[in-house]
């Protein structure tokens, strides 16, 4: 589990990024984090792992405190950046290198991962393209078998069979005793593959909340005319009609649909936290 | 890394073969061995952190399951003690070739051949020279292992920029300070001496040499072991 209490942070301490934030992960969840550009969704995942100190309040992940980095803490949590790194090694000597440091590490895993995502052995690492670059540290990353995976845009430098695969491997690995949670403003990336999602903007959180709840108390419809009652918290243009995001005061079934999710949350800040009651 | 290592033993080669030819073979024992220790030490302690200096793989290795200190232990013994190991043999080695071509060289007949013969020897690693080189090594070394870890981005040439300003600035404001004191000076040393002009003359006024060893102690080996600390330190609060 993870828990933020309070979390404030900033690159500067005058112009905080996060204030007072409060945020519960539970176990047992494929976590998407949507937020703008620069609403600090990779720092957010920074501070999980602790790669960023927060300036005031406390984060803990399944009990640890992330900015001591211990060892037994980072054995339990793998963190892929936007950006890899892969050192001039192949994919064998990466394997001996790296491997040792995660005791849950499994090789058959890691081979079969790297075949679903078609990586191939080509030599050295660091002369792959980055998105087989990508998809070499994603399979490593996963058969690591860490308690916590944060990935930080991942489908980014992905071609379109890479991102369908790698949400098919996500979707395939994932178990009970985890928690997978990824970054992205590729919202469509995350389509059919996340079961939670969080939305923060300008420093605070605006949503943390399953689909099942999500397609309770919101109504994504297509409508010919615009509905003259009720508050539509989102709208837009459609070949069939018009778009909306309503609350869902009548317990109708609906089809999420992410980007009209996110521009009604992140445009109706207030009546969205009232509506989650966050 | 071994790659790495192997470049700079090979400009210490070409180093000590230049200038031999160019300026005798004590020059060159001089010189590549105060070059090849605290400088291949400094780029190598660049190379070493320089994992550090950037987004992703800084990412990478703070996020492996390795206490700190294993971390910086590891930085520590490849800049700090397998180079110097390693450069010391390859240095054995070199000086001995080039002063037994040179021994073969000359004629036994000679009538100079003795004093010909001894005028050239191994270099002592337990030499004056040495002991000042071990402690510019220590500070170097040091200095780079924590400009490694501060900045983030060209760390090797803003660390060595910053050397070079403290240094001037530690020379230049002990030149001043002595020239406002006693007016005209030939030379000052920092936490040495100041040499004045008496008549024709010159005159050498040294700090007492209790009060020197204090100094030479403090700058050769508490400050060195300052910076080696403050690396460890900086390791473990570096963010990215």
């Amino acid at each position: 589990m993870i828990e933020i209490r309070d979390l404030s942070f900033g690159y500067k301490r005058k112009k905080l990024l996060f204030r007072n934030l409060n945020l519960a992960l539970e176990t047992g969840s494929i976590y998407g984090l949507l937020g703008k550009n620069g609403a600090g969704k990779s720092t957010l995942l920074k501070n999980f792992i602790g790669l960023l100190f927060p300036n005031s309040g406390t984060i803990s992940v399944n009990g640890y405190t992330p900015k001591k980095r211990w060892p037994s803490f980072l054995e339990t949590i793998y963190f892929i950046p936007e950006e890899v790194y892969v050192p001039a090694l192949t994919i064998e000597g990466y394997v001996n290198l790296f491997a040792p440091f995660y005791p849950l590490f499994s090789e058959a895993q890691f081979h079969s991962y790297l075949e679903q995502l078609d990586v191939k052995d080509k030599g050295k690492l660091n002369a792959l393209s980055f998105g087989q670059q990508k998809k070499f540290i994603i399979a490593f990353a996963l058969a690591c078998n860490t308690k916590v995976l944060l990935l930080d845009e991942p489908t980014n430098g992905l071609d379109i069979p890479s991102k369908m695969k790698f949400r098919k491997l996500i979707a395939s690995v994932f178990a009970g005793d985890k928690i997978i949670f990824i970054s992205t403003h590729q919202i469509r990336d995350l389509d059919n593959l996340i079961d939670r999602v969080v939305i923060v903007d300008n420093g605070e959180l605006l949503l943390n909340a399953s689909l099942q709840e999500i397609g309770g108390r919101l109504s994504f419809k297509t409508v010919s005319e615009l509905p003259a009652t009720g508050k539509i918290l989102y709208a837009e243009d459609s070949l069939k009609g018009k778009a909306i995001v309503v609350e869902n005061t009548t317990n109708e079934d609906s089809k999420i649909n992410l980007e009209h999710l996110f521009n009604a949350i992140t445009e109706n800040p207030a009546e969205a936290k009232a509506i989650f009651n966050i | 890394m071994f790659g790495f290592t192997g470049l700079l033993l090979l400009l210490v080669l070409i180093l000590y073969t230049v200038t031999k030819s160019l300026a005798g073979i004590h020059a060159a024992q001089n010189l590549t061995f105060i070059w090849g220790l605290p400088g291949g030490s400094f780029f190598l302690a660049s190379f070493v952190f320089g994992y550090f200096s950037s987004n992703a793989s800084g990412s990478s290795f703070l996020t492996l399951p390795a206490a700190h200190f294993e971390k910086w232990l590891c930085g520590v013994l490849i800049a700090g003690i397998l180079y110097p190991v390693i450069f010391l043999i390859f240095y054995r080695i070199i000086d001995s070739s080039f002063v037994t071509l040179y021994h073969h060289s000359l004629d036994p007949a000679s009538p100079f051949y003795k004093q010909q013969y001894e005028s050239v020897y191994l270099f002592d690693f337990n030499s004056i020279l040495a002991w000042k080189v071990y402690p510019m090594f220590f500070f170097l070394t040091g200095s780079m292992l924590v400009g490694a870890l501060y900045f983030n981005k060209t760390a090797f040439i803003k660390t060595a920029i910053l050397l070079c300003v403290l240094l001037l600035f530690v020379f230049g404001l002990n030149w001043l300070m002595a020239a406002t004191i006693f007016g005209h000076i030939n030379d000052a040393a920092p936490f040495n001496h100041v040499t004045l002009p008496v008549g024709k003359e010159e005159g050498s006024l040294e700090l007492p040499s209790g009060t020197v060893n204090f100094f030479n102690y403090s700058i050769w080996y508490f400050f060195p072991a300052i910076l080696w600390l403050l690396s460890y330190t900086r390791l473990r609060e570096k963010e990215f």
